[in-house]
């Protein structure tokens, strides 16, 4: 038995010396990327969800205070008119899915000029988004911008919209600057994926009588199905990350009006130093934005194999 | 065929593609026109009547935006170019190990790196913020470098992974036998078969470098070396107080968002390749 055993043990170590020294160049290969990504990811992503459960001003040591900051968290009435501007805000996405296809397709449609269209689209892409939040506050600014001052000056509007004071409005904003400034990469991917669509696809479906929406929905649609699929569930994570034309536009505010999650996290870490509060927000973002995922790729999965 | 001249569908469809082809267009050159002009304008031109030309223009935002921000814009070059070298330095050896050798944990130890695109970035701030403070990285150029492998290189090790992949199998062996050795095929034959993809990937780990605000804010103080993003923050969002002068503030953005288009026109080609899925 024992013998048997040891049989066992030399047979399982010389197995994985021999995958060892088999692959230690492949190994030695992706180790860079695997450290990196354990030290600067996995790391400090544990190191902050232990820090959620515990009182930690910045720079100073943690108390642990058990589930503490989420029970203030829940109890807190701006905390739920967060989660309320984040689902709003969440509606970016899909703007932008909406943006992105319509655009894709009508590219396809033309001959000339595609290289100098598609220039033009991706501008508000490469442009830091800061930037273009920037550039948006000032066209949009209420007294000495050019939008309003156009719109009153042409009398389509009475007076001045402060949007600003208005938190419905400015929820509306930033939903519009969002969606500016980030469809182009959705059109990339989809538009990438739908020069890749063999032609021949398209005469068969001609050869078989289909219209232009049949086509569309047993043919374009099918075939662009993975690139919706990347680019959406990249987008949702990326979108709800995205603070920097937030608080340019508006700094959260009216009150927290227009602080999303990830607003509302960044106001915790800077302005009050509150980092495990922050954290706090943090882990609750990141299970909203995995729910998102899931019921996002569940649903695309069902619809799309459903009717064939 | 003249049945397509009377199709009622064809041409709504074909107005309609000119129609959002054009409104896309002219929305964006619109806007980027109205900055460029208002960069001209004099502080006193901001109040009264809108007007898109300006009535004395000069050159006042653009001198004194350039001098405030020639430090930063130094910075930021420094963070693109290093986070630029590290992120290839550390996926183009990854990406072909997982395009074109087999080894045990490939598929796990892939999906490990990829599933880190899907990772909310701002959750790392304030533990790195943690850790930098405490490795004496906080508030330095190479902090910001390491940090943005995170952005970077899961994108990066899928684009590229695809590019080593789509290279014919036996490439490097028939290379060893006209002489290279395992190393210097890699390196004349490989690598320069997937320049597409390194491109595609240096411009986007340099956009990164250049383009974020949440980590270059995060990571650094007045004290210490700041990008140049964060600046145009600190002028209105940061709420300093005074009175913004628009004109300069549009010719900041100017400024700050010409090279990365720059490069992006550059690198086009070669990115639309990069984002077949």
């Amino acid at each position: 038995m024992s013998t048997q055993n040891r049989f066992d043990l030399e047979d399982w170590a010389s197995s994985y010396r021999d995958t060892l020294s088999e692959n230690w160049f492949a190994y030695l290969l992706i180790l860079p990327v695997l450290a990196f990504l354990v030290l600067l990811m996995w790391l400090p992503f544990a190191q902050g969800f232990y820090m959620s459960f515990n009182d930690w001003p910045f720079g100073g040591d943690p108390t642990w205070v058990g589930l503490e900051n989420y029970l203030f968290l829940f109890g807190w009435e701006p905390f739920f008119t967060s989660l309320r501007a984040t689902l709003v805000f969440s509606l970016t996405t899909v703007l932008q899915l909406g943006v992105a296809l319509v655009a894709a397709l009508a590219v396809r449609e033309i001959r000339r000029g595609k290289s100098f269209i598609t220039g033009v689209f991706l501008i508000s892409y490469t442009v830091p988004p800061l930037v273009t939040g920037t550039i948006w506050a000032y066209l949009l600014q209420p007294d000495l911008g050019p939008l309003f001052g156009y719109l009153s000056q042409w009398g389509l509007l009475e007076e001045t919209i402060y949007w600003g004071s208005d938190g419905a409005a400015s929820l509306g904003v930033i939903l519009f600057v969002t969606t500016w400034t980030f469809w182009p990469f959705m059109f990339l991917i989809i538009s990438a994926s739908l020069e890749s669509i063999p032609e021949e696809l398209y005469e068969s479906a001609r050869m078989y009588g289909a219209g232009r929406v049949q086509t569309f929905l047993r043919v374009t649609l099918p075939q662009l199905k993975s690139a919706i699929l990347v680019a959406l569930s990249i987008r949702i994570i990326w979108n709800m990350t995205k603070i920097s034309q937030v608080l340019q536009l508006t700094n959260g505010g009216p009150g927290y009006d227009t602080s999303i999650l990830a607003v509302l996290l960044y106001r915790f870490a800077y302005g009050q130093g509150r980092m495990g509060v922050a954290y706090a927000v943090g882990v609750i973002l990141l299970i909203m934005t995995i729910g998102f995922v899931f019921v996002f790729i569940r649903e695309f999965e069902r619809t799309s194999e459903g009717p064939q | 065929m003249s049945t397509d001249d009377f199709d009622v569908t064809a041409v709504t469809l074909k107005a309609t593609t000119y129609g959002v082809i054009s409104f896309l267009v002219l929305f964006n050159l619109v806007v980027l026109a109205f900055i460029f002009s208002v960069s001209f304008m004099p502080p006193s031109e901001f109040f009264g009547a809108p007007h898109i030309i300006p009535q004395n223009p000069t050159l006042e935002a653009w001198t004194s935006g350039f001098q405030e921000l020639r430090d930063n814009l130094v910075n930021s070059f420094l963070i693109g170019l290093g986070t630029t070298i590290v992120a290839l330095a550390i996926s183009i050896p990854g990406a072909y190990a997982f395009a074109r050798k087999e080894f045990y944990g490939k598929r796990a130890g892939f999906y490990a790196i990829i599933s880190a695109m899907m990772f909310p970035y701002i959750l790392l701030v304030i533990p790195i913020m943690d850790l930098w403070n405490d490795l004496g990285l906080y508030n330095t150029i190479p902090g910001m470098i390491i940090a943005y492998q995170v952005f970077v290189t899961p994108f990066a090790i899928w684009i590229l992974r695809d590019f080593f992949a789509k290279l014919p199998t036996d490439i490097e062996e028939a290379a060893q036998v006209y002489g290279c050795t395992q190393f210097t095929a890699f390196l004349r034959v490989i690598l320069p078969l997937a320049t597409p993809g390194i491109v595609a990937v240096g411009f986007l780990a340099f956009l990164t470098g250049w383009n974020d605000f949440l980590f270059a804010n995060l990571l650094t103080t007045g004290t210490g070396p700041v990008p140049a993003v964060p600046v145009l923050y600190g002028t209105i969002g940061g709420g300093s107080g005074e009175r913004v002068y628009w004109g300069k503030l549009m010719a900041e953005t100017l400024i700050i968002g010409t090279p990365p288009t720059i490069l992006y026109l550059v690198a086009r080609n070669y990115l639309e390749n990069a984002f077949t899925v």
